[in-house]
């Protein structure tokens, strides 16, 4: 089966280059790690250039946070290597790395206040008082939290404690700053407002930055590139717009974004039958190759249609947009986008003609 | 600063406090019916002792022929006995949690041990393996009082510990520079604080109270002298038993008070066996 990329294949767009960033690149090279006989990581290589923020994304399980974890310091890599700035970091204690992570549960240390909390790390650096003192409270005025210098951990909202926790992370000016899963414990709101600002924050330090989610919005608005993950592997790292335009494997395709899922008849490798056409042409759909062919919503043409090839049973309103579903032809139900206004005539059972583009976002071997 | 200015009201309001008595509870009249009928059964025999010893029994208590000698082993075991319990149960607890938390059930089983085995065949066990010159020592007795404070001082720590999310914590820590005798002093034992203390005060305790090993071991620590003093004045000896009580009373409302300072820091407060863990944070 032919795809616009090969499913093993795995396509890396070059990391961008900012001249005057002072963050640290990072480097993984065919990282592997095994718990017993269920293989975390299975090669993986990363390239992640100074200033950039790199988001893992993936589902439970892939390895994203084993990663992490091995960046950090916290897991030992069965085989491979991770350097930072050129030098190989595998062998360095977590606490000799010069990384500040930012964890998934609220990690502030309940015994003391966010200013001492932020000044932790400065204090384990010999820093003075009064100086610790200072840049602690710069800090927490950069994450908006100057007024809450003597509160306690359980005096602060989740979205607060999650905000010292990053400035407590930044305090120690980190080659590299890791967040595993950062926002994932706050609602939608704050999530969405710590979101910006942690971008901005890192935008405005430069500092070399990876990041792990489960989130594919908050990997798309945040990240500079994304690499998918699967099975311990990644399946392509690109920057958000070219991961969803051009996903290089079905899996990314599907992960990423909303994505329908036709099955088709192939007529060349590059050329699908057109929805509808398999059933009226009996011979022809025994000599074509078959495969599914995977198209955004909005990729979709649909129009009303007495006698179409589809039927709509659902309708989504979204804002500007409207998600029709439709039943095609074969027990197959598609999803397309389409301007409320109209999709206003598109009621449930309306018979409509769903015609694919001409190009597809890819095809892929038949599920 | 702008661009965070926007963002700077996330979240602002931080959860506050319960407001006494905005969930106050009915207290039916059977409850205080069984809260008298304990408290009946705990105080009339103590009233009954206080009349029994007079107040003048009190006063002969510290002049009594090996009172301070047995006061003072006592107090020297239960010092020795608590050094060497939170320093061997408090790195194995951490460690059994950080690295090995499959095995907790096998430590709890473990640790109940010392409870259902008499003290006799602890007593000799001990003597199998303790070093000659102990052999000789009332220091001895400190080391089958570990043996006895175990079970008491793992689940103390335990309930600490499970309260923190020890992981992240020690994570964190090590993340920004901290070794790990840093990471103990500064971040585990302070919010182990009210664990400690119950381990402390159990242990403390357990050894001002116990009686059978010291008297097998044929030492007069502060019950034996007690027991033994019983036979020559009785009031003396009931007096002495309702100060050996006053005394561990102070401990646990000093471990009360801590505990309660240690909850307005922000860390779990533990009680001997409950904990409270302190509210995280909301998701706001």
């Amino acid at each position: 089966m032919t795809t616009n990329a090969s499913a093993s294949q795995v396509t890396e767009a070059q990391p961008p280059r900012t001249a005057g960033q002072d963050g640290a690149a990072v480097e993984l090279r065919a990282v592997s790690r095994s718990f017993g006989a269920v293989r975390a990581l299975d090669g993986l290589s990363l390239e992640i250039a100074p200033g950039e923020l790199v988001a893992l994304l993936g589902p439970s399980g892939c390895g994203k946070t084993t990663a992490l974890r091995i960046v950090a310091g916290f897991e030992a890599a069965d085989s491979g290597s991770v350097t930072v700035s050129g030098r190989d970091v595998l062998h360095v204690p977590a606490a000799k790395r010069d990384m500040g992570m930012v964890f998934q549960s609220y990690s502030l240390f309940p015994n003391m206040s966010a200013l001492d909390n932020v000044g932790f790390g400065l204090r384990m650096r010999k820093q003075g008082g009064a100086e610790r003192k200072r840049r602690a409270g710069e800090l927490l005025d950069l994450v908006g939290l100057g007024g809450h210098a003597r509160h306690y951990p359980h005096q602060l909202s989740g979205g607060q404690q999650q905000r010292v926790a990053l400035a407590r992370a930044l305090a120690i000016e980190p080659q590299v700053l890791l967040l595993d899963e950062p926002l994932s414990a706050l609602d939608a709101k704050v999530r969405l407002q710590l979101r910006e600002m942690i971008r901005s924050v890192q935008q405005r330090l430069g500092t070399t930055t990876l990041f792990v989610t489960h989130d594919q919005e908050e990997a798309l608005s945040m990240a500079d590139r994304v690499g998918v993950m699967r099975d311990g592997r990644l399946e392509q790292v690109a920057v958000p717009g070219e991961l969803y335009a051009n996903p290089a494997t079905a899996f990314v395709a599907e992960f990423v974004g909303t994505m329908n899922r036709i099955p088709a008849g192939l007529l060349t490798p590059t050329q699908v039958r057109p929805i509808g056409g398999a059933g009226q042409d009996a011979a022809a759909r025994a000599q074509a190759d078959t495969g599914d062919v995977l198209v955004r919503p909005e990729e979709l043409q649909i129009a009303v249609r007495p006698g179409g090839n589809g039927i709509v049973t659902d309708r989504t309103f979204l804002g500007a947009v409207t998600r029709v579903s439709v039943l095609l032809s074969g027990d197959v139900t598609v999803k397309v986008d389409q301007p409320t206004t109209a999709a206003a005539e598109m009621t449930p059972g309306t018979s409509v003609e769903v015609s694919l583009p001409d190009t597809p976002v890819l095809v892929a071997e038949r599920q | 600063m702008a661009a965070i200015a926007d963002v700077s009201q996330a979240g602002q309001a931080a959860p506050g406090p319960a407001r006494p008595g905005s969930r106050r509870r009915s207290f039916p009249a059977w409850r205080w019916l069984i809260l008298l009928a304990a408290g009946a059964y705990f105080l009339i025999p103590l009233y009954a002792a206080f009349r029994f010893a007079g107040f003048a029994a009190f006063g002969q208590i510290f002049s009594q022929v090996g009172f301070s000698d047995a006061l003072i082993l006592s107090v020297k075991l239960a010092v020795v006995t608590t050094l060497i319990t939170l320093a061997l149960m408090l790195p194995t607890t951490i460690y059994v949690h950080l690295r090995l938390p499959r095995l907790r059930p096998l430590l709890e089983s473990i640790t109940i041990l010392p409870i259902v085995i008499p003290p006799v065949v602890l007593i000799l066990g001990v003597l199998q393996v303790s070093p000659a010159q102990l052999k000789a020592s009332p220091y001895l007795l400190g080391l089958e009082y570990v043996i006895l404070a175990m079970p008491f001082a793992y689940r103390s720590l335990d309930a600490g510990l499970r309260a923190l999310d020890l992981r992240t914590l020690v994570d964190a820590s090590n993340s920004l520079g901290a070794r790990w005798i840093t990471t103990l002093w500064r971040v585990i034992m302070p919010n182990l604080r009210s664990g400690l203390l119950s381990a402390t005060v159990l242990t403390v305790a357990l050894v001002l109270g116990e009686f059978t090993m010291a008297s097998l071991d044929q030492y007069q620590t502060f019950p034996v002298w007690i027991v033994a003093f019983d036979q020559t004045s009785g009031p003396v000896s009931v007096a002495a038993s309702l100060f050996a009580l006053l005394v561990t009373w102070v401990f646990l409302l000093a471990i009360a008070a801590i505990g309660g300072r240690a909850g307005r820091g922000g860390a779990s407060q533990v009680t001997l066996f409950t904990v409270t863990r302190q509210d995280r944070g909301d998701s706001r």
